[in-house]
């Protein structure tokens, strides 16, 4: 049996099994749905403010209403005018929301509560132009001559990005797909995850194990899962797209080519690094409960890398932004945002590429065989060095088990593990304290440097605990102590 | 035929295969018996490479066993489990292909077997919609849906009703008589005695009995008699020649040796009570099984 074929075989379940599944499905038409109406919706609310209405009472110059009408048609705004006799009436008109604004004596702005910026220098333009002209006649000037004269400049208001040639529509595209890249990248993680866990805690892995090894199931596994997603993140991306231009309201940003290309190559980049670990990680678990409880900790580093991008796109130049977008954990979320925010040079994406599909490989070497090892085991969740130096089974426990346990109590191996377990707190405060140091002199930001040092510190201590869950009781693993719960 | 040579696995201090050898003849059911733990699950997660042996090897027809052989072999692990949310038929047909068969070899075999174990009108179901034993009868379907040369099944009686149990050694008969090898482990002894030609026993490990059920039973040197008797139990005189194993209600069993003088003995049972039988046996396999493991 060929191994690519068997791999091909699990991914096509994969694709064809959630696929059909009434939670995906439902899934991804809300989202769909959620991703055109927020495009849509906006473009149709934005006929109402398209309106004003404008209430004149007292003594007003004769042209005001043309004048409105005019200043409102050149910023796309159509006035309408109502006429009060009695100032009470025209402002229990504001106040009821008939009125967006009341003019008293063409002098007076009456609000409803707070002025509308744009709708105020519509009113006041016009009654500045309006009273210009009143005054020239009185003067005996031409007030078209007039006018020509003071007619003001158009001013443009022009946004400038971080970086020459990238405006803040491409901040908040890079932001965007910061975001969609860490949704997907964590969704679909967490659907291998899923995946794994259900295998193993059904047993089902036991019929598969017997029939292929356990690299074509996992890969198989992570193959299909993320042709999945890539799916639909092209769905959704596709869904946008059409949105927008029918719509036409929307200011798509600025999106290049081959900004969207890298954003699918990092998805894959990101998707396969995560989804690896996960997979590894969760054939830890037994069940489904305990699922996140093992993966706790990248959990916390994915978002932590999210965090850090985000963070990334305020601060291009800085010295931990550029390091980011290199460091294979943070580069899938930090690069592609560095990319569509054009501050990466050529050579950037290529470091960036080269060390993650480098960890990539580590990783699948390594996840490889923790789930190989730990997906057969039954019983309590594995520590990840007994799943990596391969988890004692298959058999019951029998007597001579039994006997051993009662035996491991003893004094000497608590205080040893007691005093193991200082050293190594100690060298990871000490090494927690060095990489903070490094962050700060690099970023020039202590706050920064603390934040980091204190991150690494947590990680790697709670990446220990996982690690060494059993380390205490290495005496019985080395006499192969069963941990499997009695069957039958 | 299947051959286990000298198989050795240790999993820290335990041994749980321990030159383990025997054979597994084809159009035969083997049974496999030992007490928990004795390595039966060990030596059968051997064949499909889920457990790496120590030293040793197993063999199928002559030649080392690999991924191109286990796609000939079914397995239904002691543990059951299968997707519990894909449909029967999906599921059986999926298992089929990883074995490397064409879809349409597999849609018949699959087919064949859902309509031989009356569960065709579940096929579009999801597993977790089916009863228990319909559950149990799509794993053994699990097990057949590569028709396989070897078929290899741990605990299949263990939780089935009498019923399912009558059901599923006809089906083990059956599949046997067709030329497959079949091993299979067990508690339920009088079952396996009634079935299997061939048994193994297995403990700590080690092969203790291996071979024909009926030439095994004739090796063992002692006899077992049994004497029907009405009204007082009968009083036996002391001697060595003979040991009471079990005497109530009007039924006595007696181990002897294989030369033993029947004629004396039903002499001596006559002189005290009135014997309705009598019956002069090799011991069953229950006693097989009890002489092999305390040994």
């Amino acid at each position: 049996m060929n191994g690519a074929h068997q791999t091909w075989l699990v991914a096509a379940r994969e694709l064809r099994e959630r696929g059909r599944s009434r939670a995906f499905l439902g899934s991804l038409v809300l989202m769909l749905l959620a991703v055109a109406g927020a495009i849509v919706l906006p473009a149709f609310l934005d006929t109402g403010p398209g309106t004003k209405d404008v209430g004149l009472t007292g003594t007003s110059p004769a042209g005001l209403p043309a004048a409105l009408q005019a200043q409102g048609g050149a910023v796309g705004t159509k006035i309408r005018i109502h006429r009060y006799d009695t100032q009470t009436g025209g402002e229990a008109a504001v106040r009821d929301g008939g009125l967006d604004v009341l003019v008293v004596d063409g002098r007076q702005l009456e609000w409803r509560k707070r002025a509308d910026e744009q709708l105020k220098a519509v009113v006041t333009g016009a009654i500045q132009l309006v009273t210009v002209r009143e005054r020239a006649e009185a003067a005996g000037m031409n007030p078209d001559d007039l006018l020509a004269v003071v007619q003001p400049l158009a001013v443009t208001n022009v946004g400038l990005g971080q970086v020459a040639g990238r405006s803040p529509d491409d901040e908040t595209a890079a932001f965007l797909m910061t975001l969609i890249l860490f949704f997907s990248i964590s969704t679909y993680g967490a659907m291998v995850l899923s995946g794994v866990v259900e295998e193993k805690s059904s047993r089902t892995v036991e019929v598969l194990l017997a029939r292929m090894p356990a690299r074509n199931l996992l890969a198989g596994k992570i193959a299909g899962i993320g042709l999945l997603g890539l799916a639909q993140v092209a769905a959704t991306a596709v869904v946008a797209l059409v949105a927008a231009s029918l719509a036409d309201s929307f200011d798509v940003p600025a999106v290049r080519g081959t900004v969207l290309v890298w954003a699918v190559v990092w998805f894959v980049l990101g998707y396969a690094l995560y989804a690896t670990v996960f997979g590894a990680l969760g054939s830890l678990a037994s069940r489904t409960e305990d699922a996140s409880s093992v993966t706790g900790p990248v959990t916390v580093l994915l978002v932590l890398g999210f965090m850090v991008s985000f963070a990334a796109i305020g601060s291009t130049e800085a010295t931990w932004a550029h390091l980011v977008s290199w460091f294979p954990i943070t580069a899938p979320l930090a690069m592609p945002n560095r990319i569509a925010m054009g501050v990466a040079t050529w050579w950037d994406p290529v470091v960036a590429v080269s060390f993650t599909v480098a960890t990539i490989a580590g990783l699948v070497v390594l996840g490889g065989r923790v789930y190989t090892r730990a997906m057969l085991h039954t019983g309590a969740t594995l520590s990840l060095g007994d799943a990596w130096r391969g988890a004692p089974r298959p058999t019951r426990s029998n007597v001579p088990t039994v006997i051993e346990t009662t035996e491991r109590k003893e004094e000497p191996v608590v205080t040893q593990s007691t005093t193991r377990e200082a050293r190594t707190l100690l060298i990871l405060i000490v090494t927690a304290m060095v990489v903070g140091g490094v962050v700060f002199a690099l970023a020039g930001d202590f706050v920064v440097g603390v934040g980091v040092g204190a991150a690494f510190f947590a990680l790697t201590r709670q990446a220990l605990k996982v690690w060494g869950r059993r380390s205490d009781h290495e005496a019985d693993t080395s006499r192969g102590r069963d941990r499997e719960p009695l069957h039958q | 035929m299947l051959e286990f040579d000298a198989a050795a696995k240790r999993f820290g201090s335990l041994q749980a295969l321990d030159a383990c050898s025997f054979t597994a003849r084809p159009g035969r059911l083997t049974g496999f018996l030992g007490p928990n733990g004795a390595g039966k699950t060990t030596a059968m997660r051997t064949l499909f490479g889920l457990v790496e042996l120590d030293s040793g090897a197993v063999r199928w027809r002559g030649a080392a066993i690999g991924p191109e052989q286990r796609a000939r072999f079914g397995y239904m692990p002691e543990e059951r489990g299968l997707y519990p949310r894909m449909r029967v038929r999906d599921q059986l047909v999926y298992l089929g292909r990883l074995c490397g068969r064409s879809t349409a070899a597999v849609n018949r075999t699959v087919d064949a077997w859902l309509e031989r174990l009356g569960i065709s009108s579940r096929a579009a179901d999801r597993l977790d919609a089916l009863s228990h034993g319909n559950q149990q009868r799509v794993q053994l379907i699990a097990a057949l849906v590569n028709e396989p040369e070897l078929l290899v099944l741990d605990e299949p009686f263990s939780g089935l009703d009498p019923l399912a149990m009558t059901a599923m050694s006809e089906m083990l008969a059956e599949v046997a008589s067709a030329g497959t090898t079949v091993l299979f482990s067990s508690h339920q002894l009088d079952l396996v005695e009634d079935i299997c030609e061939d048994v193994v026993i297995i403990n700590a490990g080690r092969v203790m009995r291996a071979g024909d059920l009926a030439e095994l039973r004739a090796e063992v040197p002692q006899r077992i008699v049994t004497i029907r008797y009405r009204g007082t139990a009968p009083d036996w005189p002391r001697s060595s020649s003979f040991q009471v194993v079990d005497q109530h209600e009007g039924e006595a069993r007696l181990r002897v040796e294989q030369d033993a003088d029947l004629p004396a003995m039903l002499a001596a049972a006559q002189r005290t009570t009135e014997v309705v039988s009598f019956s002069y046996e090799p011991p069953t396999l229950s006693e097989l099984f009890r002489q092999a493991v305390a040994a």
